[in-house]
């Protein structure tokens, strides 16, 4: 084989590889990485806060279950 | 996460959605219609009103007017004024606003819940389609007038039509939406007008109940209470949508059925009910009495009735044994009403082994011409079965609107006075003397003694009463020259077509209601003037209390002043009594009291004390407003099962102190919460059989046997009802007080003032005042004794009619001829013409007439079109699909334009339309007719636009649910 | 505390429409917006079901997932909540929702034109001061607050519709399930579309030609 021949090769496979690192440095990638986006609206108070119950949320939690007997009739009928 | 797709994933989801479109019924439920968003009309008002419409930040203006939050709130008790039931509701009123609508959990008949009327009933408070004011047809148009002009105009036209032509020539139809008190006042008032041409709903709803109830065992109510159904093991309905009519008893019922209970349905349609039964079975309609009498025919045939029952407290149960036997057999059964023999056996059985079994019925029994034979059949079933006067049995008959058993008791019926105690001399004179009236007076109003004590024509037959040849009318008054729509619809009666003939031919036409119904444009369509629009208050604008259908009476606070000029029906009776000159005599005993507006108000309260003074019959005397007060107050210390309250201020007493509450208030009878219960002591609410048909009959006693009576009383055998000749007969005259004895004496138990009779016979002895005898299972005061199939005047089937004909025509019957042999001998043939069998009945989201319900936007959104529902077959062979507009024809040639249902909740040859429609006339809108701003959101054709002809052989009851149409494509 | 859940029991929904209208009464919601609606299946033959279906208020709300303007939020309980101020009413919430619970009270329309976006709040009211005027025009009564529970539920004719924390919800439809008689079978082939009543009415039959 000439020189010339040998040497075209041998730019081909160098160029070839430089080209594989090269890509390998600017992929991007495919898959969508999903993030919950942040809620951006105005507060909302905790229903336990201010009025009735003052911030007392255990007298809260104890109304609410109080007034969950009403959904449940066997509370009244045995 | 979401956005992460897996192939397994999305393959999955394909099959499961096809498999699910298979599972899915093919056929289009109603609630497919809300799909066609709304009607406009609604939508437009109250979008505007509100910021939902534009992008930007949501504008939160408050609305023009009251704050929710402002003023401080107050809790008003009420009840809903939408069906029997009587769901209590607590209304948040903010200066003088209705702002909130909040359960109640503590009542032991609804506990909180509500159906879709009962959860809107705030909307009464916007009222925004009310009649606002009085309003008068001028040259086809309403138009405004004052209370005054309105008041004297129609005064002084019926007082002209009183001196023309006689009291009798005016119709007041009264209503079963007014309170006690109300329904009571408007007895009074007609008779004191002096005539008895006045009605109510009872008569095309349960009529035929009370008659053929009553008749059989004493009192014609619903015996036992939706709360005792929940005792039962095994529950009939046979032509009762409970799911839809009642929905809220469904939570004692699915409680039951929870527990063991077997719920059997019999309808011609599969009804919501149907869908939670164990059992349905398809009856054609109107053939109850095969069917009933069938399922004798295994319980005899089995041996599984009650024979120590039947002897004790049943007379004439061998004759019907021996004619079920001969006549009811399975083969005639199935060829009447088209139920195979192992349904029946298998019902029959599943009644007869899960007792104490209870039945309810409602419209598809009472609405035949032989409705007063079907209800006996049933009452007969379940004497045979002994489930009368046992918790958990009975007969449960639910009522219809929310006080048409207080308006049967003691309101406006044409055949009686209050308290059933009928037109006799004897009765004229007792009201007379509670009323406080001088008896010669009252006789003086009416044309003549004979008349006074005649029963009036029915509002099924009003029209008759107009329309039909004067000579054959027996009053001299011949026809109706006006009639007063107070409170009623006039879509739920019959015929409508020659209705809106009727109306053109009427001197004068008033309706008083607080919409103005279709009445208004009705009478709009086809005159130009002559009619005159009253506006009334509802039920949440006054106070007075109302009967339940098991017999409670609750009692309602006033939640909100009268909207726009409305006043209370009371009030306005009060008006007119004065105009028509005895104002002092119609409030003797009844204290006065000014409204916000200067009005006079007659007091409720007064009122009721003075139903308490004379209702000694069905025990509408121990409910004072203070005790029933004090109920509505205590509603949690009451047991659901058994409504009696444990501890707490009421102690022993039973809800609402069901009637009948014996005796004065201060005797403080508990109530009765099951009829005829002989397990209990008559002053803990228990009883027996009345005896009110004699002590003896063909040689057999009528009394009950020796040993039946109720617990504890000291006359253990049957004994006849109490009056002054007994109780002197058994030594206990002396246990009277003077003041009693003075007042009882040559009294009964029903006409001594002073209650001191019911005292001694009950408080000292233990026994009922009423007697103890026992239930006829042969009526022999009844057309048909022994209840007969008979096929309705409009039969599908002609051979049938052959084997199975009406009655003969009655000449004078409720002062109207009546046709049965004679019509269904001319229409015989026309079911070729008309092959299917057309009937009617309810949706939950509307309430009678409709024109209230139809006019509240929360409930009108969901059923925004009249429909009609048809089977597959039916629809193909006359080649319409699920959607589209049909034409319904019925042989009166009046045609309704409804959309059609195409499902197989019906069989092929039925078609059912609701009948809660009104303000379509055969294909016309009539929103042109109405006054401008108070027509109904919903409109649609009226079923009785297209009925026909066909009465009830005892109360005139009209036969709604069987008549021949024929369907095609629009 | 759990979270806050709806729960329908099929068995006992009659279709009466009274959560329905309870909704509509609480919030004054306008005609053409529904927050709750009740779906019936088989309608008209043997096996017909209803069920009341509003927002279900979901652990992992798929409305809350896709809304551009992020103005979904969910409280401590559970109840899913949004801004209305923030809402552009593209309706994707309404393509995202299995249960059809986003409505638009301009119905179907062009982009920008349909309105903001309305739901159930699980009688929650909205992010507003707690029982302001403000609070209710948007978004309804604020129940909660009050220590009370949804108007549907609690109206409910037959209280087939229940409401509330999840274990309270969990115990009362679990004492339905026994007395009913399919215990841990309730879910599954076996006792959906009436298997489960079948399978009691072979028992009956088969202990009563045991007993003859």
């Amino acid at each position: 084989m000439s020189t010339g021949k040998l040497k075209s090769i041998a730019l081909a496979t160098l160029a070839g590889a430089a080209l594989l690192g090269l890509s390998a440095c600017s992929e991007v990638p495919q898959v969508t990485v999903y993030e919950q986006g942040q809620y951006r609206g105005k507060t909302d108070a905790r229903p336990w806060e201010g009025g009735e119950f003052k911030g007392d949320r255990a007298a809260w939690e104890k109304a609410l279950k109080e007034r969950s007997r009403g959904q449940n009739e066997y509370n009244r009928i045995q | 996460m979401l956005t992460k797709k897996s192939a397994t994933a999305a393959t999955s989801a394909r099959r499961l959605r096809g498999a699910a479109a298979r599972q899915l019924g093919q056929t289009m439920d109603r609630r497919a219609f809300l799909k066609r968003s709304g009607l406009g009309v609604g939508a437009g008002a109250l979008a505007t009103q509100l910021p939902y419409n534009f992008i930007g930040a949501a504008d939160a203006a408050a609305p023009a007017g009251v704050s929710r939050a402002e003023g401080k709130a107050e809790i008003r008790r009420t009840v809903c004024t939408h069906c029997s039931v009587g769901c209590a509701a607590d209304a948040v009123v903010r200066n003088g606003v209705w702002v909130h609508q909040e359960p109640v959990f503590d009542s032991p008949i609804n506990l909180g819940s509500h159906c879709a009327k009962g959860a809107a009933l705030r909307e009464h408070g916007h009222g925004e389609y009310r009649l606002k004011y009085p309003m008068k047809l001028v040259d086809g148009k309403y138009q405004k007038i004052s209370w005054e002009q309105a008041l004297n105009e129609v005064g002084d036209r019926l007082l002209k039509i009183r001196e023309e032509s006689g009291p009798d020539a005016v119709y007041f139809i009264g209503s079963s939406k007014h309170n006690n008190e109300q329904a009571y006042l408007l007895r009074k008032f007609v008779s004191f007008w002096g005539t008895n041409n006045t009605d109510h709903q009872a008569r095309i709803c349960h009529s035929t109940t009370v008659a053929g109830v009553a008749n059989t065992w004493g009192y014609g109510a619903m015996t036992n209470s939706y709360n005792d159904m929940q005792n039962a093991k095994a529950m009939l309905f046979i032509g009762s949508n409970a799911a839809e009519a009642h929905p809220v008893s469904l939570l004692h019922i699915l409680h039951a059925k929870e527990n063991g209970a077997k719920m059997i349905v019999v309808d011609p349609r599969f009804t919501r009910t149907a869908a939670k039964a164990h059992q349905y079975i398809r009856i054609r309609s109107g053939t109850d009495v095969p069917f009933l009498f069938g399922l004798l025919y295994h319980i005899f045939q089995n041996g599984w009735e009650d024979k120590q029952y039947i002897d004790d407290r049943v007379f004439g149960m061998d004759k019907i044994r021996e004619e079920v036997l001969a006549k009811w057999t399975p083969d005639k059964v199935e060829e009447a009403c088209g139920v195979p023999a192992e349904q029946m056996l298998l019902a029959a059985r599943t009644m007869a082994e899960n007792r104490p079994s209870t039945i309810v019925w409602c419209m598809g029994q009472t609405q035949h011409s032989i409705g007063n034979a079907m209800v006996r059949a049933s009452c007969i079933l379940q004497l045979a079965l002994g489930n009368i006067g046992k918790s958990g049995g009975g007969a449960n008959i639910f009522r219809g609107h929310d006080n048409v058993q207080g308006a049967t008791d003691v309101g406006p019926n044409p055949d009686s006075l209050p308290g059933y105690y009928g037109l006799a001399t004897g009765s004229w004179k007792h009201w007379a003397n509670v009323w406080g009236v001088d008896y010669e007076w009252v006789k003086g109003r009416y044309v003549s003694q004979e008349l006074m004590e005649k029963s009036g024509i029915t509002v099924s037959r009003w029209i008759d009463g107009v329309l039909e040849n004067k000579d054959l009318i027996d009053q001299p008054a011949g026809n109706l020259r006006a009639v007063v729509y107070w409170g009623h619809a006039p879509n739920s009666q019959t015929r409508g077509a020659e209705m809106v003939e009727a109306m053109k031919k009427l001197d004068t036409l008033v309706v008083i209601d607080p919409y103005p119904s279709a009445t208004a444009a009705m009478a709009a369509m086809v005159r130009k003037d002559g009619v005159y629009l009253l506006p009334a208050c509802t039920q949440f604008e006054t106070h007075g209390s109302a009967t339940a259908s098991n017999r409670s009476i609750q009692w309602r606070e006033k939640v909100i002043e009268p909207l726009f000029e409305s006043k209370p029906d009371h009030t306005i009776m009060y008006a007119f009594a004065k105009k028509f000159g005895w104002a002092e005599q119609f409030v003797k005993n009844i204290k006065l009291e000014k409204d916000a507006q200067g009005w006079d108000e007659p007091s409720i309260e007064d009122t009721l004390r003075e139903i308490n003074r004379g209702t000694w019959t069905i025990g509408y005397t121990g409910q004072s407003p203070e005790r029933l007060k004090l109920h509505m107050k205590n509603m949690h210390t009451f047991d659901v099962k058994t409504l009696k309250a444990v501890g707490g201020p009421c102690d022993g007493e039973y809800f609402g102190l069901p009637w009948p509450c014996y005796g004065t208030p201060e005797m403080k009878h508990p109530g009765t919460p099951n009829l005829y219960d002989t397990s209990k002591h008559v002053m803990d609410g228990g009883g027996n059989f009345r005896a009110n048909f004699g002590v003896e009959k063909d040689g057999v006693s009528l009394l009950a046997g020796a040993g039946s009576a109720s617990k504890g009383a000291d006359l253990q055998m049957g004994y006849p009802e109490f009056d002054h000749v007994l109780l002197k007969k058994l030594g206990w005259w002396d246990e009277l007080t003077d003041a009693e004895k003075a007042a009882a004496e040559g009294k009964n138990w029903k006409t001594d003032p002073s209650g001191g009779i019911i005292r001694v016979a009950m408080k000292n002895h233990g026994c009922h005042p009423f007697g103890n005898a026992k239930a006829r299972a042969v009526v022999w005061n009844f057309p048909d004794p022994i209840p007969q199939h008979r096929e309705p005047i409009y039969s599908p089937r002609p051979d049938l009619v052959a084997k199975y004909p009406t009655h003969d025509d009655k000449m004078k019957f409720w002062r109207l001829p009546t046709l049965y042999k004679s019509m269904q001998e001319k229409v015989k043939d026309i079911s070729k013409d008309y092959p299917l069998v057309m009937t009617s009945g309810r949706l939950v989201e509307y309430e009678g007439g409709g024109e209230e319900t139809r006019s509240n936007p929360w409930l009108a959104e969901l059923q925004q079109e009249m429909f009609a529902e048809v089977n597959p077959k039916d629809a193909n062979d006359a080649g319409f699909r699920n959607g589209e507009y049909i034409w319904v024809e019925s042989p009166t040639k009046a045609r309704l334009k409804v959309r059609a249902q195409v499902t197989q909740r019906v069989a092929p040859g039925t078609v059912f339309l609701p009948f809660h429609f009104s303000g379509w006339w055969q294909g016309k809108d009539m929103l042109e007719f109405y006054p401008a701003g108070a027509a109904p959101v919903v409109r649609g054709e009226a079923v009785n636009t297209a009925t026909t002809y066909g009465y009830d052989s005892v109360t005139m009851m009209q036969e709604t649910k069987t008549t021949l149409c024929r369907v095609s494509k629009a | 505390m759990g979270r806050m859940k709806f729960l329908c029991d099929a068995e006992r929904c009659i279709e009466c429409n009274g959560c329905v209208t309870a909704c509509k009464n609480e919030h004054e919601v306008p005609w053409g917006v529904n927050r709750r609606r009740v779906v019936t299946m088989n309608d008209g033959v043997p096996g017909e079901r209803s069920i009341s279906v509003a927002c279900m208020h979901c652990s992992d709300a798929p409305c809350m997932a896709v809304c551009p303007t992020d103005c979904f939020y969910k409280t401590e309980d559970g109840v899913v909540l949004h801004d209305k101020d923030k809402c552009i009413g593209c309706g994707y919430c309404f393509y995202a929702c299995p249960f059809g619970a986003p409505q638009f009270p301009n119905g179907p329309a062009a982009f920008g034109a349909r309105g903001k976006m309305d739901k159930c709040t699980f009688c929650a009211g909205g992010p507003e001061e707690t029982g302001s005027a403000a609070e209710y025009e948007k978004y309804g009564s604020n129940r909660l607050a009050q220590g009370k529970l949804p108007l549907c539920a609690e109206m409910c004719s037959t209280k087939a519709l229940i409401a509330g924390d999840a274990d309270v919800v969990a115990n009362i439809f679990r004492e339905r399930v026994l007395r009913r008689g399919t215990g841990a079978e309730v879910w599954g082939w076996d006792a959906a579309y009436g298997g489960g009543e079948r399978k009691q009415e072979r028992k009956q039959e088969r202990k009563r030609e045991g007993q003859s």
